[in-house]
């Protein structure tokens, strides 16, 4: 039984066909899975093995080797906070205690509703707006802590 | 100045194809396709353009390895994972005027004979993945790309792969690996790319502004690329600002500008009329530079070089009278000791070990010998590791101990310490029994969720 949505197979299949081999098509694979699942567990590692034709060993140990990749579910939203060298100059320190106080949660920490995780990732490229934050796959800009939560808040 | 990459990333509409096409977008590949690839890769050769990702290895010469035998395959990768911190200036071209990548790999892959290229984004790039791939989608249903390249005979696909977080994936042979779908352990070279790259085949990575270059280059000629900037470091350069300036941001300066302006004129002075105290010209992965060592230095491989640092990625990060140098440090070695691949040893223990003793200085724990013992592992890493990360990890750790060593010797504790080496290096970041008090805090503080925050 697919555990994946027939779109996502169906991309994966897509990719498939014109890809030079099968595990090239892993990395996207994976993170279509990371998307809808929010994690990528063992029934996950399991499903992609035998649609792609890998061994669960590869696609478990591929699975580890990237940060966006978890093997525990994540919250239905992201906010990672930028913790690089521009935005630790620029308030990145004071800026986890107030997405901390806004979130209810702290860093590597999901909120109980399963809503949110707040994550610390490494430099994002928005050093410009430091201390940088992304919501999922949407840079904010400078933001503030209360931005972040109304933009959570917005749904 | 000449302005050669942000001649029309002001415009709002330049992400169309319509308007970018108005400007010129395409024509540097119209004349290109009236070349001969050999030619192409000649006026590139004499441009001198040379690689901007932070290598500096010069483009023509790059190409000019291809040579498929008959039944190979060639392959263009840009590298567009952009990781370096302080670095976001391959984002801006790409979310301002994705046609001038589109038509720069579009050169690129004509020139060394491939027929489908990638652009290989970082993950948190998706955003960028999306208006490049709007990109594509008009370029195709223009005719621009596919079977028939600009109404020519000459066929290109290109495709966009999603990283999913590993700085590196920026590492050609680490972006390569991941690009087939493997963890990005870095290779051995020889054998290099232009051999065996992407699944075996003779394989070219190049730059997203590296690229970006080649329409003006085939323009105008790569004699007229040649007479703008230094003898050495030939066109402009995109200077991403950070850190205590201004006005943060992305500048394109003509290769030989004087840093001292650089600063005080584009990134609009140090921040709240500080004094400045130190500054990184070109990315974390480079030796720091004192305030006084800035003085008469110009924005160029060269200059840069000569003052024992590099241009590296254009990502100048700035640090302000009040910055704490071993608080910065901290951060700067927490980078590299999260962003080890683990391939090899020196690498993967020694960057666990920077962060960890950096972290117990700070803490009011150091011992008399951490200074001397961060510089022994520097040398332990430097020279022994596959790809150039190791060697990364250890310009910060010692430029700042050199050159801020006061403050660094200030966290040493006050009384010598007589134990045997043994027990003063104490036992390592990867021994839970020793843990440092910020690892101990976010790992008690990690009760949930995924595994990678730290603090």
């Amino acid at each position: 039984m697919s555990i994946l949505s027939e779109r996502s197979v169906a991309m994966i299949e897509e990719a498939r066909r014109t890809a030079p081999s099968a595990q090239s098509v892993l990395l996207t694979a994976l993170r279509l899975t990371q998307e809808e699942r929010r994690h990528v567990g063992v029934e996950e590692v399991e499903f992609l093995a035998s649609l792609l034709g890998l061994s669960n060993a590869t696609v478990d140990g591929v699975a580890r080797f990237y940060d966006e990749l978890t093997q525990e579910p994540t919250g239905l939203h992201r906010v990672s906070l930028c913790r690089g060298i521009a935005c630790h100059l620029r308030g990145g320190p004071a800026m986890i205690e107030e997405l901390r106080r806004v979130l209810g949660v702290g860093p590597g920490q999901t909120t109980a509703d399963g809503l949110v995780t707040f994550r610390l990732v490494e430099c994002i490229g928005d050093c410009d707006h430091a201390p940088a934050v992304m919501l999922d796959d949407r840079f904010l800009g400078a933001a503030s802590a209360a931005d972040v939560r109304a933009e959570l808040d917005r749904g | 100045m000449e302005r050669i990459l942000t001649q029309h990333t002001g415009y709002d509409d330049q992400r169309g194809l319509a308007a970018a096409r108005a400007r010129g977008a395409y024509e540097g590949l119209r004349k290109a396709l009236t070349m001969s690839p050999q030619e192409v890769i000649e006026e590139t050769t004499s441009s001198g353009l040379r690689g901007r990702g932070g290598a500096g290895f010069p483009t023509g010469r790059k190409w000019a390895f291809i040579h498929p035998a008959a039944d190979q395959q060639v392959y263009l990768l840009c590298n567009a994972d952009e990781s370096e911190p302080g670095t976001f200036k391959d984002r801006y071209l790409m979310e301002h005027d994705p046609h001038l990548l589109i038509e720069g790999l579009c050169i690129g892959a004509y020139a060394i004979g491939a027929h489908t290229a990638y652009i290989y984004l970082r993950g948190e790039y998706a955003s960028v993945g999306a208006v490049v791939e709007a990109a594509l989608a008009e370029a195709r249903a223009a005719g621009i790309l596919g079977p028939t390249l600009l109404d020519s005979s000459y066929q290109v696909e290109i495709k966009i792969q999603l990283g999913a977080g590993a700085y590196i994936c920026g590492e050609e042979t680490g972006l390569i690996q991941s690009l087939e779908g493997r963890r990005a352990y870095p290779r051995v070279r020889p054998p290099f790319p232009a051999v065996h790259g992407f699944m075996q085949q003779p394989t070219v990575v190049n730059n997203v502004e590296t690229l970006a270059n080649l329409p003006w280059i085939i323009l105008h000629g790569g004699d007229a690329f040649a007479r703008i900037g230094t003898e050495r470091s030939s066109g402009t350069k995109l200077i991403s600002v950070c850190g205590a300036v201004n006005r943060p941001g992305v500048y394109e300066v003509e290769m030989g500008y004087p840093l001292r302006e650089f600063l005080a004129n584009e990134a609009g002075g140090i921040l709240e009329g500080r004094a400045l105290k130190a500054l990184i010209p070109g990315g974390t992965s480079v030796p720091i530079l004192t305030a006084e060592e800035t003085s008469g230095l110009t924005l160029d491989f060269e200059s840069l070089q000569g003052a024992g640092t590099m241009l590296g990625s254009g990502g100048m990060i700035v640090f302000d009278e009040t910055t704490s140098m071993p608080d910065a440090l901290a951060s700067i070695a927490h980078f590299y000791a999260h962003e080890s691949c683990g391939e090899c040893t020196p690498c993967r223990e020694g960057t666990g070990w920077f962060a960890w003793i950096i972290d117990r200085l700070l803490a009011g724990e150091g011992r008399s010998n951490d200074l001397a013992l961060l510089l022994r592992i520097g040398r332990n890493i430097e020279g022994h590791t596959i790809c150039g990360l190791g060697d990364a990890a250890v310009q910060p750790v010692r430029s700042f101990i050199t050159k801020f060593g006061a403050e660094f010797e200030a966290l040493l504790p006050k009384t010598p310490d007589t134990r045997p080496d043994w027990q003063r290096h104490g036992h390592g970041p990867r021994t839970a029994r020793h843990e440092s008090p910020v690892e101990e805090a976010a790992r008690s503080e990690a009760v949930s969720g995924p595994p990678t925050a730290r603090l």
